[in-house]
């Protein structure tokens, strides 16, 4: 009874579920208290705007507002710790959240942070199509505009020094001893760098392809009037002997000098006191070195500026910087002494008996 | 800026897992262990000078333990030990050759002294100068590559790199001491004969070498079938 009760009441509803559109309307008119539910929606509100719904999440004020925060922000926080605000720096505020919100959590980025909203917004392209969705740039449909009008530009610039070639041949001026740009010192950026530049992502493919179309620009004789094109994508480097930390120089009471240095290949680890005194000895853990090394070529490593020797050398050339001259510092450079080996152990494959070596081979 | 240079210095492992491939960026050169003193600025050549100043600002890659500063360090006697080596076991690979240029100073210091004045300059001592002679003797100039053509392979002559040629001197080298020895002479002993009979052109390695070429010249007539 109760039952076919039930079911004539949601016939009803249905029936009254199929009506149209203005149905809610007129259902929340008659029964005011009930709770409404809209069953259906208009035809309106089915049209997508597809001009709001476009890649930019961020607009430029929300950034701009953000960056002001950032900025109130940083004063706010160096008055609290008790500093000046004009030069607190990106370091002082990372010191200071660690301090005011200490976080025992062991991954990282989960930990919090205060940067300039630069670094944490990712970098944004502005809507690439107008209101009636017409793209604006021509190359919209290839996916990957900026990258493809950058491949573009330098074929024209290729062009356009062919023609200027042509036209130093017409008038018989023609020379291939033109002024060269310097490249020494410098490097092509990145595919990291060039996808930075081009805010779009580019395969390890399309890189290359883009580093070859430079090289063909730059081996042309003409190529320095696109000079200040070509120097966009190359970036200098720094000379790379300052960038090793001299150890300072420490002095015993006797006034012998002496200095400390840390050494590491694979996992052995050194570290070493090397003291300006002049006798020649060495011993490891209070040993003579001949009981720990015994082969010629160990000890000719110890000599050089290990297998722990590895470690030793590296700790040696450390600790021996602070003795000596600046030129010598360049030569144990340029000699290997001072870059950290990180070869390791290559780890073993899953199908594989060891790193390189495979099963046997059935054909069946 | 900082972060990108210290990802290029970083060690490397790329993107796709190739078969040849080095924790090293591929900015890291190689270093320079000789202790020399640097040839002044005015004798260097452009091209030497670009790869100073490369050098100045690119990373060097570690030094290797086989090589040293000191004065015996020879790249070439370096090159033969690792070829010699067996399962890893460089110290019984270096040993063999201590032994080997021993052995070669020994028997050229008897003959020294055994041999008339007159003759006693044209013996050659340093076992150094002994090595690389007999290996320069041993290195064929022209080889042969296996081409096949209308279903039949030919033996066609063709020039080889001055790393092949190497490659191929030591090889001939360690195979012959290997293979054509009597069950109780030792390796060191057998290199030493050998190494002194290559340094006068005599022996087996450099017979092997002239049968080489001589097959290449029988084979003259198949030298355009090399399209490379």
């Amino acid at each position: 009874m109760a039952a076919s009760g039930c079911r004539g009441v949601r016939s009803i509803l249905w029936k009254y579920g199929s009506c149209g559109k203005n149905f809610c309307v007129s259902r929340s008119k008659t029964v005011p208290q009930l709770p409404v539910r809209q069953i259906c929606v208009s035809s309106s509100l089915w049209k997508k705007n597809l001009a709001a719904a476009g890649p930019q999440k961020f607009t430029q004020e929300f950034i701009d507002k953000q960056v002001e925060e950032f900025e109130v922000g940083k004063r706010h926080l160096a008055n609290m710790m008790g500093e000046d605000p004009e030069t607190f720096t990106q370091e002082d505020i990372d010191r200071s959240i660690a301090y005011l919100f200490p976080s025992g959590l062991f991954e990282k980025r989960a930990r919090p942070v205060m940067k300039h909203p630069d670094e944490i917004f990712p970098k944004q392209t502005a809507i690439q199509w107008d209101a009636e969705g017409r793209p604006f740039h021509f190359l919209f449909y290839t996916g990957r505009q900026s990258y493809y009008s950058l491949l573009h530009d330098v074929y024209e610039k290729i062009l356009a020094i062919e023609r200027h070639q042509d036209k130093m041949r017409n008038k018989g001026l023609f020379t291939s001893e033109t002024k060269q740009i310097l490249l020494t010192g410098s490097r092509w950026l990145l595919k990291e760098e060039i996808e930075e530049y081009l805010v779009e992502n580019i395969s390890d493919h399309d890189y290359v392809r883009l580093i070859q179309l430079m090289e063909k620009l730059l081996s042309m004789p003409y190529c320095s009037l696109e000079e200040e094109f070509i120097l966009k994508f190359r970036k200098q480097l720094e000379a790379q002997s300052s960038k090793h930390e001299i150890p300072a120089l420490q002095y015993d009471p006797q006034g012998v000098a002496f200095s400390v240095a840390d050494g590491r290949r694979k996992t052995a680890k050194a570290s070493i006191t090397l003291r300006d005194s002049g006798s020649g000895n060495i011993t490891i853990n209070g040993r003579n070195y001949l009981h720990c090394f015994p082969l010629l070529q160990d000890r000719e490593q110890l000599m050089f500026p290990l297998h722990f020797a590895g470690a030793l050398r590296l700790a040696i050339s450390r600790a021996l910087l602070s003795f000596v001259s600046e030129g010598e510092v360049e030569r144990i450079r340029q000699a290997g002494l001072l870059t950290a080996d990180p070869r390791i152990r290559e780890r073993k494959k899953p199908g594989q008996e060891g790193a390189r070596k495979k099963f046997t081979w059935k054909k069946r | 800026m900082a972060a990108s240079v210290r990802h290029l210095l970083k060690p490397w492992t790329p993107s796709l897992c190739l078969m040849r491939w080095s924790r090293y960026n591929p900015y890291y050169l190689d270093p320079d262990p000789s202790k020399d003193a640097r040839v002044p600025e005015s004798e260097l050549s452009p091209e030497e000078k670009e790869l100073q100043e490369l050098k100045t600002v690119s990373p060097i890659k570690a030094a290797l333990s086989s090589d040293t500063s000191s004065a015996f360090n020879d790249p070439l006697i370096s090159k033969f030990i690792n070829m010699m080596m067996h399962d890893g076991n460089k110290i019984l690979a270096r040993g063999i050759m201590t032994q080997t240029l021993e052995t070669i100073k020994r028997k050229q210091v008897e003959k020294y002294h055994k041999s008339p004045a007159a003759k006693r300059e044209e013996i050659e001592c340093n076992p150094y100068t002994v090595f690389h002679q007999a290996l320069e003797n041993c290195k064929p100039i022209i080889g042969l590559a296996s081409v096949q053509k209308g279903g039949k392979s030919y033996q066609v002559p063709v020039p080889l790199t001055d790393n092949r040629r190497r490659f191929l001197a030591m090889k001939w080298l360690i195979t012959e001491c290997r293979d054509n020895k009597h069950r109780r002479t030792h390796m060191y002993e057998k290199l030493s004969q050998e190494l002194l009979a290559a340094f006068t052109n005599e022996g087996n390695v450099v017979k092997r070498k002239h049968d080489l070429h001589k097959m290449a010249e029988a084979n003259r007539a198949y030298a355009h079938y090399r399209w490379w």
